[in-house]
């Protein structure tokens, strides 16, 4: 076949390009499906289930069969529709789902089956054995029927997203969108006028419309000029407006750089996140068909299909031709196609008194009642009264009417609802998305004048809505012919009439559906899988609805359709992830001592959004415990650093700080003295702690609050909450300073004696600076600095906080002047093995289902005043709770104890009933040269010595355990008062 | 002035501020700027000026003499110091506005500047692809607080050309990536239209 004369390609420049490795040729504006057909090519691709050979049956995103896979290698992508797919030269594209070839494909012998393939198989066919389903059935099912193939491996092009707002978003840039959008960015509103296509002007470039008796693509072109100098309106073109969510927020996939062979340093496509405060949808209709007796068959297309690749791509996929048709619309085919040489073989019209309209044979009141060829239409039959006749063609074009194309329109559970006048589902105009309104043909407003008048009449209300006045454009004289369909669903008979190509749906299994009493919409989708897959049945869903209410005998306005959802068509899952993935995928949060750390052998712990250095790890340490054991060890004998600052820091100031923190701590805090540090715990409302942490007093109305790492920002944020709505009178200032500080603990023996080495002229000894004392002073010639005189480890210990960006170059400092004190930098896991020997609680003991009184502390719970928590602290059922926090080691004290394991007396069986407590947490403690742990145990207190089962049933292990006081080291706490 | 015998790091890690150009767009970092936090007491009166100059309202700032104020919520602002970053900035404020709290901020935050060099365009262009506001929201002399991939960030729009952004001082590097990440985007996408 060669071209047509005419269309909107251009002719003077070539692409090369393949399909199943071999070459073809097409021209810039050709989409592959319309230089497949060019090519000659009318098969592209196989069905679902039957493996039926398909060829192209729309020109655009609805397309059920020309699903194929374009790129190589990683760049793999499955289920692209030939139909919108642009060419650019050197493009690869595959046919999919077929085995070996898409000519000879021996998953055909699926269509012989046919029979046990009835709706519902799945469900009836795989009951029994249960087994079988996961690993017989469903991979030989996943086999057999399917789309294309991912390429597994990472996706290596660029996405990213954005953010647009406007006045009026335009979705669809045929006659309507056009006209709305001129009239709303000729009032200087803001508007986004975005289509799917990458040329403006919807149907108009595929019909022979005159526009003020002068071809379409004139009143096009000077509307783009316009365009390009109204610097409020911006034109998005290749941008799929999918889905329509909250608070007027449009989901929209730009498709950047899919046509063009390489995106270079750029992104493939951007999601859109458009925020419209009106949105006009004008994304017109779909032409539906008219389900016969192996309508499948390559060739066979829609009629304004066959129109469109006829006059916007000069291609026809055959010679000869027919139209089959209910309406005048399909006549349109035959005209612009006679026009263009193509031979009409026929023109069938199921209505008796229709008219012929141009030069062709034509058969009123007939049907098509068969068709012929399987890789490609040789013949149709034709039935009429009287008789029946066979008629060669190659390419036959369907119209069975329009649907409006509610999609959108739909979203947030709007239901269409049916016109019997002009035979289509439109939008109720109430439920959906707010803001938004339909025109043009979305609404049934179909004819290019009507559309045109639309547009510009529901773009001036929505602005009027705004307080936007506009004048509505001089639009161009157009055709006005109304639409003048027969509603005629099907051509009944004895052959497969396929309803839904894409599923392998036909009007048998909507009768079989009918017959097992899956008559609701929702249910004979799901019987079926009629409308489900890629194309969300766009073409068959209100064919089958018909045909189904047919069959119920109740209208077609009362059965309904199924719920619309977003994506409207397929969304990459890359481009909805935004880009980053890895590394990057969200933020990381870097300590002030980082870049020390990482020169310094580190090796790093997510906690949170932070990056935390683990443990150091120094020449000839082979496994990680060894460096731990050393960390923890160099501690309790010398000194050790450790960088703290991922604890929340929360300043808190104002006459009223100290009554505040009272109501916030279930211990007191008002009476804390000018310069000390108090260990706080916090309680939730219904009275289980969780969260502790150190509150600092540094001025008579400014304290410091520390929270854990893992709730500094809960812990803020219940602050503020309290601030805010609880006890607004409170004279009380908040603020996170957690990163402006670089705080470092400083612990061990020999902590003093470091610390005094670069803290400006302050008495340092314990008569001076006693346990739980705070300060600020200057180090190292001036540095503005906080002490604070607070121990995790139970030694002599304390955190030095500067500026951050000091915060690298105190810790090299500290190691330069610390040396011959043996200082040694310990992580994360030192920290845990440190306060698992002096039994402080942390995050695994204070997990939120544990109270104050099971972690030892319920005596902080005072009674002189009232907290958050301390109330409900008290009720029975937790005051009953006979669990405490006790530690434990094992018999054989080389065993490790595994943290989360379960506590059983011996003996007992390993049931929940027997169940007496947990392991929170573990360690091996070279301090005791022994495995131990702590945890919550039945009566723990008073079990001391007594030996019990520590028992991990996940992977089948127990230990034999003595209870034994949750202090392992110093239980007087000496060392951290010396 | 006192002697100090530590080095300051900037929040990317390195001696120096680091500053990249894409396009018409540069990125730098802006280490010597200061900050502290201002709030009001609940038993004073509405504070209303510091520094000279009038504490702007929701969503605006003000700028002159080195000093950049923007409101972060109900009597509560932000005070920026140019050139200040490694002084004592906190106790100026404090001294400045004595009936207020005052919170040293300086290292909570990181400071990048975003600079066209071809007027607003390029910048609005980069702003889109970053933080989800109509661009009327962030007209020269505006200040918003909003989410840039999924960090907390204040917007500061000093002039057609210029926008400064306020975000953790520890998740600096994942900001920088993402501007940076953004901006190649952007200068990309403009090479095109060119």
């Amino acid at each position: 076949m060669s071209r047509l004369p005419g269309g909107l390609i251009d002719r003077g420049r070539t692409h090369s390009f393949t399909f199943d490795g071999k070459a073809y040729h097409g021209h810039p504006g050709d989409t592959l499906a319309s230089a497949l057909l060019a090519n000659d090519v009318r098969l592209m691709g196989r069905s679902f289930k039957y493996h039926r050979p398909r060829g192209v049956f729309t020109s655009g995103s609805e397309e059920p069969n020309a699903l194929v896979e374009l790129g190589t290698g990683a760049r793999r992508e499955p289920n692209t529709r030939a139909t919108v797919a642009e060419i650019y030269d050197g493009l690869v594209a595959n046919s999919q789902n077929r085995f070996p070839s898409l000519s000879f494909d021996l998953m055909g012998v699926n269509d012989l089956f046919a029979p046990f393939f009835a709706a519902g198989f799945y469900y009836k066919t795989f009951m029994w054995p249960a087994s079988f389903w996961e690993k017989v059935y469903e991979p030989i099912i996943r086999r057999a029927a399917g789309l294309g193939s991912l390429s597994m491996d990472a996706d290596p092009d660029a996405y990213d997203k954005g953010f647009l707002h406007c006045d009026i978003l335009v979705i669809g840039a045929g006659p309507a969108g056009l006209a709305a959008a001129l009239t709303a960015a000729r009032a200087g509103a803001q508007v986004i006028l975005a289509d799917e296509d990458f040329r403006l002007g919807g149907r108009l470039l595929s019909e022979t419309h005159r526009l003020d008796d002068a071809p379409a693509q004139n009143w096009i072109e000077s509307l783009e000029a316009e365009f390009d100098g109204l610097p409020k309106l911006r034109v998005m073109r290749r941008t799929t407006v999918f889905g329509a969510y909250d608070h007027g927020v449009y989901g929209a996939v730009e498709r950047v750089a899919d046509h063009l062979p390489d995106a270079g340093t750029g992104v493939r496509q951007t999601l859109w996140r458009i925020t419209a405060k009106r949105t006009v949808l004008a994304a017109g209709a779909h032409e539906r068909h008219i389900p016969f007796a192996n309508n499948d068959r390559p060739g066979i297309m829609l009629a304004g299909a066959m129109r469109a690749y006829a006059n916007r791509w000069a291609v026809s996929a055959a010679d000869k031709i027919a139209v089959f048709t209910n309406n005048d619309d399909g006549h349109r085919t035959a005209i612009d196609l006679a026009a263009k040489g193509v031979e009409v073989a026929a023109v069938v019209d199921t209505r008796s008194w229709a008219k012929s309209r141009g030069d062709y044979p034509f058969y009123p009141g007939a049907t098509v009642s068969n068709a012929r060829g399987r890789t490609g239409l040789v013949s149709i039959d034709i039935n009429y009264a009287g008789g029946t006749e066979r008629l060669e063609c190659g390419a036959l074009g369907v119209s069975g009417g329009w649907n409006a194309n509610v999609h959108l329109a739909s979203h947030h559970r709007a239901r269409p609802v049916w016109r019997e006048d002009i035979l289509s589902f439109v939008p109720s105009g109430h439920g959906g998305p707010p803001g938004l309104s339909a025109a043009g043909a979305a609404t049934g407003r179909a004819t290019t004048h009507a559309a045109l008048n639309d547009g510009a009449r529901v773009a001036a209300v929505a602005l009027s809505d705004l307080g936007i006045d506009a004048l509505l454009p001089d639009l161009p004289k157009a055709e006005d012919e109304p639409a003048t369909s027969q509603p005629y669903w099907h051509v009944p008979g004895k052959g497969r009439a396929w309803v839904d190509f894409q599923n392998d749906v036909t009007v048998k299994d909507i009768e079989l559906a009918h017959k097992e009493n899956m008559r609701p919409v929702e249910h004979l989708k799901r019987w079926t899988t009629l409308g489900m897959a890629t194309d969300q049945g766009k073409t068959a869903n209100v064919t089958a609805l018909a045909i189904m209410a047919s069959l119920t005998g109740k209208p077609i306005a009362k059965t309904g359709t199924t719920i619309f959802r977003p994506p409207y068509t397929g969304v990459s899952i890359s481009v909805l992830g935004g880009g980053d993935s890895g590394q990057n995928f969200r933020p990381r949060r870097l300590t002030p001592t980082h870049v020390w750390a990482a020169e310094n052998g580190a090796e790093f712990v997510e906690a949170g959004q932070w990056l935390r250095a683990q443990y150091y790890r120094q020449p000839g340490e082979t496994d990680a415990r060894t460096s731990v054991d050393r960390e923890a060890a160099a501690v309790r004998s010398g000194v050790g650093i450790c960088d703290v600052t991922t604890l929340g820091k929360i300043d808190v100031q104002g006459a009223d700080a100290g009554a505040f923190l009272d109501r916030l701590y279930c211990n007191a805090m008002a009476s804390l003295p000018v310069g000390k540090v108090r260990y706080g715990l916090m309680l939730r409302e219904d009275g289980f702690a969780y969260d502790d942490g150190t509150c600092a007093r540094l001025g008579e109305d400014h304290y410091v609050v520390t929270t854990t790492t893992a709730n500094a920002g809960l812990v803020y944020r219940n602050m503020e909450f309290s601030r805010q709505c609880l006890w607004p009178n409170l004279d009380l200032q908040l603020i996170s300073t957690t990163d402006a500080w670089a705080q470092i603990a400083v612990a061990g023996p020999e902590s003093r004696t470091l610390l005094s080495r670069v803290v400006d002229g302050v008495d340092l000894s314990n008569q001076a600076f006693g346990f739980m004392a705070c300060r600020e002073l200057t180090v190292c010639g001036g540095l503005r600095a906080r002490l604070f005189r607070v121990s995790f480890s139970g030694e002599l210990a304390y955190e030095i906080a500067v500026p951050s960006r000091y915060g690298n170059a105190l810790m090299t400092q500290l190691m330069e002047v610390g040396a011959d004190l043996g200082v040694t930098p310990y992580g994360t896991e030192a920290l845990g093995v440190l306060r698992i020997e002096k039994g402080h609680a942390a995050g695994p003991e204070i997990n939120g289902q544990t109270t104050a009184q099971m972690l030892g502390l319920g005596g902080m719970v005072s009674r002189k005043k009232d907290a958050i928590g301390s109330v409900m602290s008290r009720r029975e059922g937790l005051v009953g709770d006979k669990r405490k926090l006790v530690g434990f080691v094992p018999v054989d004290r080389q065993k490790r104890i595994v943290a989360g394991s379960h506590l059983f007396s011996l003996g007992a069986r390993h049931a929940t009933e027997t169940d007496e407590g947990w392991i929170t947490s573990a360690c091996h403690s070279p301090a005791l040269d022994s495995f131990i742990a702590l945890g919550f145990l039945e009566n723990g207190s008073q079990r001391l010595g007594e030996v019990i089962v520590a028992a991990n049933p996940l992977e089948g292990s127990q230990v034999s355990v003595r209870v034994a006081s949750p202090h392992f080291v110093d239980p007087e706490g000496a060392r951290q008062r010396a | 002035m006192p002697d100090i015998s530590l080095k300051s790091m900037t929040a990317l890690g390195s001696d120096d501020a680091l500053s990249e150009t894409f396009g018409a767009i540069t990125i730098s970092e802006r280490p010597e700027v200061a900050i502290a936090s201002l709030a009001a007491r609940s038993d004073a009166p509405d504070p209303i000026s510091v520094f000279g100059l009038s504490l702007p309202g929701p969503g605006e700032m003000v700028s002159g003499d080195g000093i950049t104020i923007v409101w972060s919520a109900p009597r509560q602002w932000m005070i920026l110091g140019e050139g200040r970053g490694e002084q004592d900035f906190a106790s100026d404020v404090k001294a400045a506005a004595q009936d207020c709290s005052i919170t040293e901020q300086t290292d909570g935050f990181v400071c990048i500047d975003l600079v066209s060099n071809s007027g607003a365009q390029p910048l609005q262009d980069l702003l889109m692809r970053l933080v989800n506001l109509d661009p009327a929201r962030l007209a020269p002399g505006c200040a918003t607080r909003t989410l840039l991939e999924h960090m907390s960030v204040f917007l500061i729009r000093y002039s057609e050309r210029r926008v400064a952004i306020l975000s953790m001082r520890s998740s600096a590097q994942s900001l920088w990536h993402a501007l940076s990440t953004a901006a190649g985007f952007a200068a990309h996408r403009a090479e095109v239209r060119a």
